[in-house]
């Protein structure tokens, strides 16, 4: 694999795509650009907002330091793959109905940072919650409604897993 | 988008290294991205070709062997704050982790990124300092280890050749009574080090320190164990006075490699506060 375009195959919200990509795009242009999936934002461009976080194999990670080559293979989670037949995943849902968007514009990260989170932990505590989304800037809220959200969130998901 | 960048991912590390020799120095080594990415972003590289080392088997990998623990070069700071060998055998090293930029970041970036992209402010150094690691480093030539202190040549400066790769980093494992990690930074997560010190310190049994190591990091342009402040505490008991004697010889050690810096003003007290601060609760 020594060529100026390289072919990278991947799943993106569990459908797989196969797309010929430049070695200097990142794996947020090739979904923005490349698969015109516009919910995942750029923010600064350099890792320290956030706004751009997909979840790859299971783990939060900066769409805009990614190199899009190394997409390839690999399960890809972005904010559109959230919703389910029509219905907004519960996440979403509490977002909406407990005032965690103002601008919205870090909301899709924030929403996939905290999706890995409850990958590996579906009982976070508060502090939690705050460590999983530390990587993510809000300069509306001030966190507190997005934090309360998650939590309740939280709550909502495990009242399901109880009832079933 | 006119491509010119070129991008290699190879299935070995002798056809990695083979690469490399083949390029001559156009070729950047790239794993996790988190530096590379934002250089090749703001221009301050521009290499022909990208060398993705990421999926090498033989750059992963934590583990105990002949005496020495070895962390895979390609291994992610997420890795190292999850393992449970480096909790028992090297816990400042996986202290170094928790606060280390943000949780998309630890998820990808790896250790030897860290270590070879020789900012002074590397989180890593410091802990692998105290842990006297060597570098493994691979080339056609074959397999040679530096001290950890000698693969900066100074900011951003690393000693590696063209050819040649930093396979993994051999630390000497201690299951210490005390290790600590912290650091002074902007804001608390994604936060770049300021001032960022490592600790690990054994007790006898007459309560006087047996066994102590210290490394400052982010203050000074390369890595340096400060052996007098070590001299200082070994052999004594730990007490107020002795902290506040300990952080200021810091102090001094770091003017002394730095100079008086504009920020030292700022600096001065904050490495005696933050030596202090970390072994206060032991006195």
């Amino acid at each position: 694999m020594d060529q100026r375009l390289i072919k990278i195959e991947f799943s993106i919200n569990g459908r797989r795509v196969a797309v010929d990509i430049a070695t200097e795009m990142t794996a947020l242009q090739v979904l923005r650009e490349v698969l015109e999936l516009t919910g995942t934002k750029e923010g600064c461009g350099i890792g320290e907002c956030g706004a751009c976080t997909i979840v790859v194999d299971g783990d939060a990670v900066n769409a805009c330091l990614l190199p899009g080559v190394q997409l390839d293979g690999r399960e890809v989670l972005t904010v559109e793959g959230l919703e389910k037949d029509g219905k907004l995943h519960v996440l979403q849902e509490r977002f909406i109905s407990d005032h965690a968007v103002q601008c919205g514009f870090c909301t899709p990260g924030i929403l996939m940072s905290t999706h890995a989170l409850l990958n590996k932990n579906s009982s976070p505590k508060r502090a939690e919650i705050a460590k999983a989304i530390a990587g993510n800037l809000c300069r509306c809220t001030g966190y507190q409604q997005i934090i309360t959200s998650i939590e309740n969130a939280v709550d909502n998901l495990a009242r399901v897993e109880g009832v079933e | 988008m006119t491509a010119k960048l070129a991008y290699k991912r190879p299935d070995t590390l002798d056809q990695a290294l083979d690469f490399l020799s083949e390029k001559k120095g156009a070729a950047k080594i790239l794993a996790g991205g988190t530096d590379v990415m934002v250089d090749l972003r703001a221009k301050e590289i521009s290499p022909d070709y990208l060398l993705d080392v990421s999926r090498l088997e033989e750059l992963h990998g934590i583990r105990m062997e002949g005496g020495g623990l070895h962390i895979g070069a390609a291994v992610t700071l997420s890795e190292i704050n999850s393992s449970s060998i480096l909790a028992e055998h090297a816990p400042a090293m996986q202290k170094c982790t928790h606060n280390f930029a943000s949780t998309q970041i630890r998820n990808v970036a790896t250790i030897g990124g860290n270590v070879a992209h020789c900012s002074p402010c590397g989180d890593t150094i410091p802990p692998l300092v105290i842990h006297e690691a060597q570098a493994v480093v691979a080339s056609p030539r074959g397999e040679k280890r530096i001290p950890i202190e000698e693969v900066a040549t100074g900011p951003y400066r690393c000693f590696l050749e063209a050819d040649e790769i930093i396979t993994s980093f051999i630390l000497q494992p201690r299951k210490a009574d005390f290790a600590d990690f912290q650091k002074i930074g902007r804001r608390k997560d994604l936060a770049i080090s300021r001032l960022s010190m490592a600790i690990m310190l054994d007790k006898a049994r007459d309560e006087n320190v047996s066994f102590f190591r210290v490394c400052i990091g982010a203050c000074t342009p390369t890595p340096h164990r400060m052996t007098a402040i070590e001299d200082l505490i070994c052999g004594k008991k730990l007490s107020t006075k002795l902290l506040f004697e300990g952080g200021k010889l810091l102090s001094e050690k770091v003017i002394e490699i730095t100079g008086r810096r504009s920020s030292i003003i700022y600096k001065e007290p904050a490495i005696q506060g933050l030596f202090v601060r970390m072994l206060y609760p032991l006195v």
